[in-house]
């Protein structure tokens, strides 16, 4: 378990995390989602200790990082998986870890098969692809077997088939009753592998909660098809409807019901042909969500919240 | 239960990571060359030009500080491998999943302490014994040579070790203080080199008393027998720099522990 509490964190002139609470709890696959710049590496690099908070704290199983005993038989973390020494050998990289917490070195070549890179242990690690750093960097996270997992953007840089596989794996963690907490700026990609989500914006917490929820409470629209377009487009506008969307084909009616429309139709004497609620998608709930608060927009204009 | 990480695991992991980087071994090659080699320079052309010194120069020729004087070439050599040591994980960005391994930083800098001091202590005295057998061999039959039977001798041969063990660990403390590679070797190279040909422009009587305060000084009264003119004796110029790199390494630290990896 994982537990921030009103963290902020305040770089010069930046506020990068700001008043921040959440939690992240075993045995589901919890996504950190947020737009490039929300705050998310800052939040999982406080949560390990690397960074110091200027407000508030984060803890790992109730304690500070740095009281944990045994940091890498409890928490296992990838934050860049660039980020090592580029003329170290994959299993001498691995080596030197897992003796700073004295796990055995036949782990060491456990992890390296599991995660498919044992044919280049021996092999310097900048010459490795960004895939294949990403799987040393989980072969890194997995050395201590811990119960609580971070990973800073995982499938970047993953094909297909290596997305697919991190999705597996990380589920059967999950599964298993570990702590995974992922981040990732990309809805679509939590929406398959998450159960649970905390969204972003700007260092700030938007909303929290499972998938389905947010889904849920996401304004959804209705389309609706009938004989009569514009007299129900009419008829709907005075009873404070907003129509989305019109076409030849019908119309998309969102701040109404199903049944108020099916009723609106009838009082006005238009015949209804389809009436079809849908949901949002859960990239535009994530888009709707975090609009006010893109920190670095396509139009290059900083928008206020 | 005792704890899974200690100042024993640090030390293993850190050990790990200081052979398995090509810098090291490219740096202790480097140190042994330029010992060894500016060594057997010196005294091929002491020996060959013995004929020609003044007897005043005889008086005063110290066979043992002459064989040593690679030690004050390869401090260079040593200051790089201290401070890539730190600074290359600053660089790749790799402390940061060092510190998730090992979170205490002062544990972590003492772990990678304890491998730097071990491993150029005894790079370093390998190679000012190596120096020193080769430059009285090349002397003997023509220059006065000097035994290490003799304590004073003796002393002089292990304190040029010694001085590139603290040398090394004074850049490394600059390297945890400063982090950046290139600022690192710089600030290193300016207070070895650039700081004395400064302290030339000085009045002479100001330059008597500050020279014996500077670093490449005290590894030149560290590596004579004689005690040199204006400069500490070699225990005081051991215990002083001990006391500068000590001081330094506890800054470094003290900077580190507060500082975001
Ligand atoms: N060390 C630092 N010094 C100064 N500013 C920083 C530092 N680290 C992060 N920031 C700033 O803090 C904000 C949050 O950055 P952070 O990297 O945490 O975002 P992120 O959500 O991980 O973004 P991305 O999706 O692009 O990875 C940004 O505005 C960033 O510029
Ligand atoms: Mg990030």
């Amino acid at each position: 378990m994982i537990t921030v509490e009103h963290l902020t964190k305040r770089f010069r002139d930046t506020i990068a995390v700001n008043d921040l609470d959440f939690e992240v709890h075993p045995g589901v696959v919890t996504g950190f989602l947020g737009p490039n710049g929300s705050g998310k590496s800052t939040t999982m690099r406080i949560i390990l200790g690397l960074d110091r908070p200027t407000k508030g704290q984060a803890t790992v199983k109730g304690k500070r990082y740095a009281e944990l005993r045994d940091p890498l038989h409890e928490v296992g973390a990838l934050l860049d998986a660039k980020a090592i020494h580029p003329g170290r050998s994959a299993r001498n990289h691995l080596r030197s870890l897992a003796a700073s917490n004295r796990i055995p070195f036949s782990r060491v070549d456990e992890v390296l098969e599991f995660v498919g890179i044992a044919s280049v242990a021996n092999k310097k690690v900048g010459n490795f692809s960004l895939g294949m750093s990403q799987r040393l960097g989980i072969a890194g996270a997995l050395l201590g077997d811990p119960e609580i997992l971070l990973f800073d953007e995982p499938v970047n840089g993953l094909d297909p088939e290596g997305i697919r596989w991190i999705r597996d794996f990380f589920r059967s963690l999950a599964n298993e009753g570990r702590t995974v907490f992922v981040s990732s700026h990309l809805m679509s990609e939590m929406a398959v592998s998450a159960d649970q989500i905390v969204v972003i914006g700007r260092g700030k917490l938007i909303t929290q909660g499972s998938i389905d929820e947010l889904t849920a409470s996401a304004k959804g629209s209705v389309f609706v098809r009938a004989n009569n377009h514009q007299q129900l487009l009419n008829a709907l506008r005075a009873k404070q409807g907003t129509v989305t969307e019109q076409n030849d084909d019908g119309l998309s009616v969102s701040d109404l019901s199903a049944e108020e429309i099916g009723q609106i139709a009838f009082d006005a004497g238009v015949v209804i042909y389809e009436l079809t609620p849908q949901r949002a998608s859960l990239e535009e709930v994530f888009m709707d969500l975090t609009s006010d608060s893109v920190e670095y927009g396509s139009t290059g204009v900083r928008r206020e919240s | 239960m005792s704890r899974d990480v200690s100042l024993g695991s640090v030390v293993r992991s850190e050990w790990i990571k200081f052979r398995s980087v090509r810098s090291t071994v490219v740096g202790v090659v480097v140190t042994l060359f330029l010992t060894l080699g500016l060594g057997a320079l010196v005294t091929v052309l002491t020996r060959l030009h013995w004929n020609v010194v003044t007897p005043l120069q005889r008086a005063t020729f110290d066979p043992v500080s002459t064989s040593l004087v690679g030690v004050l070439f390869a401090q260079f050599a040593v200051g790089v491998i201290g401070s890539l040591f730190v600074t290359s994980e600053f660089s790749t960005g790799s402390i940061r999943t060092t510190l998730s391994a090992v979170p205490k930083r002062y544990e972590l800098a003492l772990g990678k302490l304890i491998v730097l001091v071990a491993s150029m202590f005894v790079i370093g005295e390998v190679a000012s014994f190596a120096t020193f057998s080769i430059g009285q061999a090349i002397f003997s039959g023509v220059v006065p040579t000097a035994s290490l039977s003799n304590s004073s001798v003796l002393r002089a041969v292990v304190f040029a070790g010694l001085y590139l063990t603290l040398l090394s660990v004074l850049a490394f403390s600059l390297g945890l203080l400063l982090r950046q590679s290139a600022a690192c070797i710089s600030v290193y190279v300016s207070i070895l080199l650039i700081i004395p040909i400064i302290a030339l422009f000085l009045p002479t009587s100001w330059q008597d008393d500050m020279r014996r305060f500077l670093p490449s000084e005290m590894g030149h009264a560290m590596i004579s027998t004689a005690s040199v003119p204006n400069n500490f004796g070699a225990t005081t110029s051991l215990v002083v720099l001990v006391g500068y790199v000590a001081a330094l390494f506890a800054v470094g630290v003290v900077v580190f522990t507060r500082r975001d990896a």
